[in-house]
């Protein structure tokens, strides 16, 4: 316990740049590992999928995090940027535009496309604009299987040409590691700032409650609309960029699947928390690949080639049926055991342990209550 | 007191990364990243391990068709194994690896084929995932040979790379349109569910009643969908005289069903999607799709010569029945096999370079592949080699 203890003092002590330092340097390490042949490509082609999936989360969490928007269409901004790519840089229709009016028309495109959609439904709450943006999602992705002129329908489009910036070729794996991450960086940058301004309290208390803060002069129908509509930028860019990464796009990247994926990442990383999508999307995106590599190589090669020579046929040959499942009951813990998420806002934390003095010492929610008045609410 | 001894732990490791990462920057050119394990057996046995990489999806909505693969291969690793280049003798590993049949999944799998140092991949399983792998196998001159990937359009991508055991989907789309202008067809109903093969096949069908001068009405459902009153009234209105569904059995036996409950009276066809005994029962009762008649993608199983044999050795090793394109993934491995034996080597540029002058003799037949990848069939070959079935009393019934 001491020793728990003892960690756990030196983590929150810590100023919070070291952390942000850290997993920078990290990052921009994590390419030259490969290089190095340290790791293999796979973990950094991996690690460049996580990225789009980190971009995503932190954008989904914008809304269901800090507005507390249950969104679960989420996938259609995505396409839209993807699409974006895909039609205006590859031999489809002929087209080979420059990157930056690219990247600029798809975020511009799925930003209209969430404010249209987001006008009549967000007048919605709760299960209503949940179901609303589901089928809103699956209308997206009807659209492009139909739109056969200019999609090509259920085939796809392939050959997407590589981005050129200022004549830097974005082609390899690692290449794409560091667009990526100057992305991340830039989003997250500006959405930790917008989240410390005034409208970012305005989320956080339309979250909290939605008549309150309306009487505290919150217009909601302004703040929730701007809240989509900025999600769904960072959407079309996550899009834009993984069609360059994947050089193929087809319909199927876009089912309900990938809404709820990306849904449950922000709510494992802990909901209104920005490491927390970040972190949830790194985990949910990398341990299937993680568990595959345990048990069809690491653990093998560990107990060697004698032991039990049928188990370690059935794990090599069979694992990968079953990894999905293990997975799976991963989650069911984490649920079960954390449910406020990995790294979890203060807030939410705080909520989830009502019970335990331990954790309502370690947060800073009593300054929060004095500060909001919600103890005397309460009271 | 430990916050400052925290700092400067952090400072110091941040430092040591930055510097790394700087040296790295500057230094990454003449550095060759690739230092692969020396195979220190071959040199003095003559006996090596080769790898072949099984790029398919053993979970998903295709799984079965992955299993069939992926033991259909087994079958054929070994068989194959032990063949022998220059003296010395060869071994086939197969690397099985599952994609979820999720485009995205699929170049992380087709990377980590590649990491692994395969000489040459079966797969992927469906088109879609073929077209997001083929380019980084491309990239790694790696060779793919597909069983099962019939999209027209795969092999006139320009991936050099990129070879297949099966027929496309334009020559059974052809025959089934060519099929039914044949049973005197004047107006006919094409109707497929919007999925990748689906949509192509359909396609491919139209041109060919087309050709043939017949009047086309084209519709569409969902994969899916359960309900096709629409479609149906359309289909009622048109009066045609044969209806084909190129999508699948499920949503072929429902549709058939409700056509025959609405009274329309015309010849039910479709493709190999919905050649599936279950489809009795989907349609509620074997009565109700009596005499459909539907084709396949592939060569007669029934004119294979080597069929029998091969599905009697997947019974035995499996316990059940060879699934679809097994047999084609089979030859997959033994096209590659034959065409590192005519190369003379297990290099992978070697290999693609000698994949089109191959002529092996498999399950399926003797096979060859024409300067595009796809499977040449000896004497040209047309719609005549693509099997025609008909359902009768429960059972689909070979016709020629």
């Amino acid at each position: 316990m001491a020793v728990r203890e003892r960690i756990g003092n030196m983590f929150r002590r810590a100023p919070r740049w070291t952390f942000i330092v850290t997993a920078l340097a990290l990052a921009l390490i994590f390419p030259l590992l490969e290089q190095y042949g340290i790791i293999e490509t796979l973990w950094l082609r991996l690690g460049t999928r996580t990225l789009v999936y980190v971009l995503l989360a932190v954008g989904l969490n914008l809304v269901l995090g800090e507005t507390g928007l249950l969104h679960l269409g989420y996938v259609a901004f995505f396409a839209v940027g993807a699409y974006t790519t895909a039609i205006l840089s590859s031999p489809r229709l002929g087209y080979h535009w420059n990157f930056w009016v690219i990247i600029a028309l798809a975020m511009f495109l799925s930003m209209l496309f969430g404010f249209l959609i987001g006008m009549p439904t967000l007048r919605l709450r709760g299960d209503y604009l949940a179901i609303v943006t589901l089928a809103f999602g699956e209308i997206t992705r009807m659209t492009f299987n139909n739109w056969e002129p200019v999609t090509n329908g259920p085939g796809g489009i392939p050959g997407i040409y590589p981005p050129n910036l200022f004549g830097w070729v974005v082609d390899k794996p690692g290449e794409f590691f560091y667009l990526l991450l100057a992305a991340v960086i830039v989003v997250v940058w500006l959405l930790n700032n917008l989240k410390a301004s005034r409208i970012g309290r305005a989320w956080n208390a339309l979250r909290e409650d939605e008549i309150a803060s309306h009487h505290s002069g919150v217009r909601p129908m302004q703040a929730k609309l701007l809240a989509v509509v900025l999600s769904s930028g960072v959407a079309g860019l996550a899009g834009a960029i993984f069609a360059y990464y994947q050089q193929f796009i087809n319909p199927t990247y876009f089912l309900f699947m990938q809404s709820t994926i990306v849904v449950c990442m922000v709510v494992l990383g802990g909901m209104g928390s920005i490491p927390g999508a970040i972190m949830g999307a790194v985990v949910l995106d990398t341990t299937p690949e993680l568990i595959r590599q345990t048990f069809t190589k690491w653990l093998p090669n560990a107990v060697g080639q004698d032991f039990l020579p049928g188990f370690q046929t059935a794990l090599q040959q069979d694992f990968d049926r079953y990894r999905m499942l293990i997975f799976g009951i991963a989650i069911v813990l984490m649920v079960i055991f954390r449910p406020e998420g990995l790294l979890p806002n203060k807030l939410w934390r705080r909520q989830s342990h009502t019970e335990d003095p331990r954790e309502q010492a370690n947060t800073r929610q009593h300054l929060f209550d004095v500060e909001e008045g919600t103890q005397d609410l309460e009271a | 007191m430990w916050q400052g001894n925290t700092r400067k732990i952090l400072a110091l490791v941040l430092a040591l990364s930055l510097a790394i990462s700087m040296f790295g920057l500057v230094g990454c050119g003449d550095d060759d990243a690739d230092s692969e394990e020396t195979d220190s057996t071959g040199t003095e046995s003559t006996m090596e391990t080769i790898k072949i990489g099984v790029h398919t999806s053993l979970t998903g909505g295709l799984a079965d068709y992955g299993f069939a693969a992926a033991e259909g291969l087994k079958l054929a690793a070994e068989d194959f194994s032990g063949f022998e280049i220059d003296g010395v003798t060869y071994e086939i590993e197969l690397i099985i690896k599952d994609d979820k049949g999720e485009p995205a999944e699929s170049p992380v799998v087709a990377q980590q084929l590649v990491d692994e140092g395969v000489v040459a991949v079966i797969g992927a399983l469906t088109s879609g995932n073929t077209n997001a792998a083929a380019p980084i196998y491309q990239t790694a001159g790696i060779p793919l040979v597909s069983g099962s990937a019939t999209r027209p359009d795969l092999t006139e991508l320009g991936f050099e790379n990129f070879f297949r055991t099966c027929l496309r989907d334009d020559l059974q789309g052809q025959a089934i349109g060519e099929w039914a202008i044949e049973l005197g067809s004047e107006k006919v109903v094409v109707m497929d569910d919007r999925g990748d093969y689906s949509v192509a096949l359909g396609d491919e069908v139209i041109k060919a009643l087309e050709a043939g001068g017949a009047e086309v009405l084209r519709q569409e459902g969902q994969e899916g969908d359960v309900d096709f009153s629409a479609q149906v009234n359309n289909i009622k209105a048109f009066a045609p005289d044969a209806v084909i569904f190129t999508g699948y059995h499920r949503e072929a036996g429902l549709l058939f069903k409700q056509l025959t409950e609405a009274g329309v009276e015309a010849q039910f066809m479709g493709g190999d999607g919905i050649k599936s005994n279950d489809i009795g029962d989907e349609a509620g009762g074997a009565a109700n799709v009596e005499g459909t008649l539907s084709t396949f993608g592939g060569f007669a199983q029934e004119n294979m010569p080597g069929y029998t044999a091969f599905a009697d050795a997947f019974m035995e090793a499996t316990g059940k029945d060879a699934g679809p394109y097994a047999e084609n993934n089979y030859d997959a491995l033994g096209a590659v096999v034959a065409a590192m034996e005519l190369a003379g080597s297990t290099d992978g540029a070697d290999i693609i370079s000698s994949l089109s002058e191959i002529n092996y003799d498999g399950v399926q037949g003797a096979l060859t592949f024409d300067s595009m990848g796809d499977v040449a069939v000896p004497g040209g070959g047309g719609t005549e080699l693509i099997p025609r079935f008909e359902y009768k009393s429960g059972v689909w019934e070979f016709m020629n």
